[in-house]
């Protein structure tokens, strides 16, 4: 044995090294079993308490335009409210098949539901079973309607805000919604909507696939 | 403190640069050792002449497969967070195959053409320029192309996944199979070593 080792050059050494080593990984299990998952509640206190979490409306609007494919959007309703309207390139996903639709853990994951509470929960699933990258979308899809489909100039607005607001107009129309000037304030007058095709890559790729930009490998 | 560092928070974009760069020297350094600035050498892969290449690359993939398996099973890494990239089959395989003609024309591929560029050498310049006029008309092209790029998605694979073996066993026959690589590396070199003797 050690007259072995003496004769063997560093090359055969190493190469004897990396068998052993792909031996011990026979009986040494599953990478990706090796590591439970645990909940830092300070952590997510400190997430919560700076909103970091959080993503606005605009934002999302933002990213939907530029065509941005770096986040899966995750709608959490039933599948009827899903089928009436959904936010362009939203998946449809049930609270309880949250961890079963093929989520990545790596992924940025936004939520959305009607208002805040169903994506809240959610929210707090997801970061429980080890999902770094989950965030909520403010305000619902309450918000979206009233900040990016139906935005509401106020009769007294003063130039600046009338400045900001034609950009706003134009992200809604861009969605199909109708931006309202005047103090109106008839919220249950709002057209019913149907979701315009629009040219983005996350809303005509089925789940898991081809999602992502490639901004990271090689 | 657990890896990935960088998905984890424990340092920014900015910090993540500097890392890239050094990293990427690091990199650039040992292909350079490998004599990975020639394209003689490179070349000389596809001819089975010299069998170098294959050596580095398997080596290095063993490597850092032992590596990140074996920090994943003690959970020093956190697998789920690395980063995969998706699998898109037609497409892939015909830049495969892209990658492979210009590799055995021109000797280099994108890395080892900037290596090849840092230490002086004109073809690897002008290999480095190739790339960046062809990625600009790439992505002038891209409308074009669009629909066979995302074609055939067949989203994040691994091995373990595709063939259901565990990974264990899955890292085992990678291990044994690139130590058969390397002895047949050697025997082959031995082969045309001998054979080109022979004729000279």
């Amino acid at each position: 044995m050690k007259d072995l080792l003496k004769n063997s050059t560093l090359n055969q050494r190493l190469a004897a090294v990396a068998l052993v080593l792909g031996m011990l990984a026979l009986i040494a299990g599953d990478p990706y079993q090796g590591r439970t998952a645990t909940i830092d509640a300070k952590e997510l206190a400190v997430i919560v308490q700076n909103e970091v979490d959080h993503i606005s409306p605009g934002d999302l609007a933002d990213w939907i335009i530029q065509g941005r494919s770096d986040y899966r959007l995750i709608d959490l309703r039933s599948e009827k409210d899903f089928g009436g309207y959904a936010i362009p390139g939203a998946e449809n996903v049930p609270v309880s098949q949250l961890t079963d639709h093929g989520l990545m853990k790596n992924e940025k994951i936004i939520l959305y539901s009607d208002g805040g509470i169903h994506s809240a929960q959610a929210w707090f699933l997801l970061r429980s079973q080890g999902y770094k990258g989950v965030y909520m979308l403010r305000g619902g899809l309450e918000a979206w309607n009233d900040d990016v489909l139906f935005p509401q100039l106020a009769e007294n607005a003063d130039a600046a805000t009338r400045i900001n607001f034609a950009k706003t107009a134009e992200v809604s129309k861009y969605f199909g919604g109708t931006p309202r000037t005047g103090g109106t304030q008839e919220t249950s007058a709002r057209p019913s909507i149907v979701a315009p095709k629009l040219d983005t890559p996350s809303a005509a790729v089925p789940a898991a696939a081809g999602k992502k930009k490639k901004k990271e490998g090689c | 403190m657990n890896a990935p560092f960088f998905k984890y928070g424990l340092f920014n974009d900015e910090v993540s640069l500097i890392v890239a760069v050094l990293i990427g020297i690091g990199f650039g350094f040992f292909l350079e050792r490998a004599g990975f600035g020639n394209a003689r050498k490179l070349a000389a892969q596809f001819y089975f002449t010299d069998m170098t290449v294959l050596k580095v690359m398997f080596t290095a993939i063993v490597t850092a497969m032992l590596g990140v398996y074996f920090l994943s099973v003690i959970g020093f890494v956190d697998l789920s967070l690395v980063y995969l990239t998706p699998t898109n089959l037609l497409p892939q395989v015909a830049g495969g195959l892209l990658l492979g003609f210009g590799f055995v024309i021109g000797g280099y591929c994108p890395g080892t053409s900037c290596v090849s560029a840092a230490t002086g050498r004109t073809d690897g310049w002008v290999f480095l320029l190739g790339i960046f006029v062809w990625i600009f008309a790439f992505g002038e092209m891209f409308p074009l192309l669009e629909s066979f790029y995302n074609s055939t998605p067949m989203g994040q694979q691994t091995l373990a996944q595709l063939t259901g073996l565990p990974y264990g066993l899955l890292v085992f026959a990678v291990v044994v199979m690139a130590l058969g690589a390397f002895a047949a590396a050697e025997w082959g070199e031995k082969v045309m070593a001998a054979r080109k003797g022979g004729k000279a």
